[in-house]
């Protein structure tokens, strides 16, 4: 479903010069929960927003569905995220002055799906991740923990062919972060491709396979120990 | 997908209500201000024009030319050709001008019953009521037979009728006249209806005699102070003046010997004034639009730079480029046709009280309502863009780390 091969990023601000990935390779296939870990700075993030297609890599291939995704223009990744990619962040990033449904309404929107349908999607999203009774609320009016339900409602609503988070549990604390894992778990048993950036071993307990990132570069990439 | 993104500029743009107001203040201002400077310059013009056309945009008054000098007299040369002769030599000879009244006017105290009054004596002929669309209210005015043989009559102004006779009714009674130490005395045969002041300036104050009559007794000479002229329409006003303006140089050899003055030419003049104005003060209004236009796109500039997680975030999910840039500019045109449309309700209440204050009709103009509007649909999408492009622009990695 998702192959890099020799995938390397370079971040030019003014003379310095940063080589976050160092030609990396790896593949996914569906179904598949998979950990990217390694110390700060490694590149995990960086890669996150590469498979993410937020950004264009400096040089590598990679093929999301078959797409070569490598050689696309800005509007045709948003297309491709809106189409294929879920997100979780760290900070959730719900939009503040819209209520947990609306928020869930955005993928949506961008994807041309009428109002009606629109709704129906959110609610049943929502009610999915156990939130069917705080549709009206701010995002401000709800626990952290909530706030990530809505943000993986919200990644689920366009039906992603893969979930990517980025620290999702970093800003929770361990009993809230356990539920939110329980649920990506609960998610991935579904059939939910899952790929996941942490740097704690308790979450990436949670993941069939891990991949280990030192540098930019993949130290090891193996099954989780049971 | 455009009605979902009017509904989120809308939706975005009700959670900020005062600085979106205050945002809007510049358009609603300049809009308003040149809607209502339109506005009350057309219907104060159009009050000025309509009184003027009432007095007779085809009335012509020649006069003498007088010397130069604040009491110059009339010029000798001019004031020998000024006669009754002349009148007949206008009429006849000018083929825009339908009929013409002398006017010679002296002041002088009317007696009655022991009680005077300071007024005027006007010598005239039956066209002057004519011309000013004058009519007796009581008895009758002189005709052409007290005019051929210069009576002894009177019609009096309702001013003079009201101040020597209160309440008696003067027709058929004498009133005496004392003018340089003579004495004269007349019979009265009518009353004048009260007329408001026009090109002749105020009727009610004076009484009207033949001025055959007023030759003979009063002046004892053949000349005429000044005539008025009608023109067969508003229209050929001004080849009437040049008629006469031709005709008399052929008695006066120098044309500054004589005065024409046409309310075509006042009106024109008016129309020209009135016409710059509205033109400078909407010029001004103008500037304050575009003053307008900056508050908005200074506003947009703070929401994108404040927003712009929010763009990351929408362009994480799939938001493109056009959906991003149609989202801000269309807040941006909201506020600005929003203040457009407060800034023209707001600019025709102004003109609408000016006009009940001023006492003039209040004139709706729809083409300068169009015009404003779509000057602020313009200044929206001028001032709106490059914010809207500076936020679709954005890069959704460090738009996403923004804090
Ligand atoms: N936008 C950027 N510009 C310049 N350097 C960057 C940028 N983003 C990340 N980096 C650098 O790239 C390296 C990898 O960063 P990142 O992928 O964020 O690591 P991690 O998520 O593993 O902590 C770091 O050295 C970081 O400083
Ligand atoms: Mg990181």
């Amino acid at each position: 479903m998702l192959q890099v091969e020799e995938l390397s990023k370079v971040y030019v601000s003014g003379k310095i010069k940063v080589q976050a990935l160092k030609g990396v390779s790896f593949a996914v296939t569906k179904g598949e929960f998979v950990a990217i870990m390694g110390p700060s700075g490694s590149g995990k993030s960086t890669l996150l927003h590469l498979l993410g297609c937020f950004d264009h890599p400096t040089s590598g291939r990679y093929k999301l569905n078959g797409i070569n995704v490598a050689g696309l223009n800005d509007d045709q990744l948003a297309e491709i995220r809106n189409k294929y990619i879920g997100f979780v962040f760290q900070q959730f990033n719900l939009l503040s002055r819209a209520t947990i449904l609306q928020n869930v309404e955005i993928p949506l929107i961008y994807a041309g799906i009428n109002k009606k349908r629109r709704l129906e999607i959110a609610r049943e999203m929502l009610e999915k991740v156990g939130l069917e009774h705080r549709l009206d609320h701010l995002p401000t009016e709800i626990s952290g923990g909530q706030r990530q339900r809505v943000a993986i409602a919200r990644a689920l609503a366009i039906n992603p062919s893969l979930i990517l988070a980025d620290e999702p549990t970093g800003n929770l604390d361990s009993q809230t972060s356990a539920e939110i894992m329980d649920l990506f778990h609960e998610l991935n048993n579904q059939g939910q491709t899952i790929i996941l950036v942490t740097h704690e071993e308790d979450i990436a307990r949670h993941a069939k396979r891990r991949i280990y990132l030192v540098d930019g570069e993949i130290r090891y990439d193996e099954v989780t120990p049971s | 997908m455009i009605w979902e993104t009017i509904k989120m500029a809308v939706h975005s743009l009700k959670s900020n209500k005062l600085r979106t107001l205050l945002s809007m203040l510049g358009i609603i201002i300049g809009v308003g201000a040149v809607i209502a400077v339109i506005s009350i310059g057309a219907g104060s013009q159009q009050e000025v024009t309509s009184s003027i056309a009432e007095m007779g945009s085809n009335l012509i008054n020649i006069r003498p030319g007088t010397s130069r000098g604040r009491f110059g007299r009339f010029s000798k040369a001019a004031q020998n050709v000024f006669t009754m002769e002349l009148a007949e030599a206008i009429v006849d000879y000018c083929p825009s001008v339908i009929r013409i009244a002398p006017r010679n006017e002296t002041s002088g105290h009317f007696v009655f019953a022991g009680n005077n009054y300071l007024a005027t004596l006007t010598g005239t002929t039956t066209d002057f009521l004519v011309i000013n669309k004058y009519r007796p209210e009581h008895g009758k005015f002189f005709n052409n037979y007290d005019l051929t043989h210069a009576n002894n009559v009177i019609v009096l102004g309702s001013d003079l009728a009201k101040e020597l006779f209160a309440g008696l009714d003067p027709v058929g009674r004498k009133i005496t006249f004392l003018y340089n130490q003579h004495s004269l005395v007349f019979n009265i045969i009518g009353v004048m209806e009260e007329k408001e002041r026009g090109i002749s300036g105020d009727l009610n104050g004076s009484a009207y005699i033949p001025i055959t009559t007023y030759l003979q007794v009063i002046s004892n000479s053949r000349y005429i102070n000044s005539f008025l002229a009608q023109a067969a329409s508003s229209e050929v006003a001004g080849a009437a003046v040049e008629e006469i303006k031709y005709l008399l140089t052929k008695y006066v050899k120098d044309g500054e010997e004589f005065n024409l003055f046409s309310q075509d030419q006042l009106l024109q003049t008016i129309t020209e004034i009135s016409g710059t104005m509205t033109l400078m003060l909407s010029g001004i209004a103008a500037i304050s639009l575009l003053v307008g236009g900056i508050g908005i796109m200074n506003i947009m500039l703070v929401s994108v730079t404040e927003r712009t997680r929010e763009v990351g975030i929408r362009k994480a999910l799939g938001a493109k480029k056009k959906h991003i840039l149609t989202q801000f500019l269309i807040e941006a045109l909201t506020m600005s046709c929003t203040g457009g449309i407060l800034g023209i309700i707001f600019g025709e209440i102004c003109a609408y009280v000016t006009a009940l204050l001023g006492n003039w009709p209040f004139v709706i103009s729809p083409l300068s309502i169009l015009l404003a509007f779509s000057f602020s649909l313009t200044v929206g999408v001028f001032f709106g863009i490059y914010p809207a492009v500076k936020a679709a622009k954005l890069d959704p990695v460090i738009a996403l780390s923004y804090e």
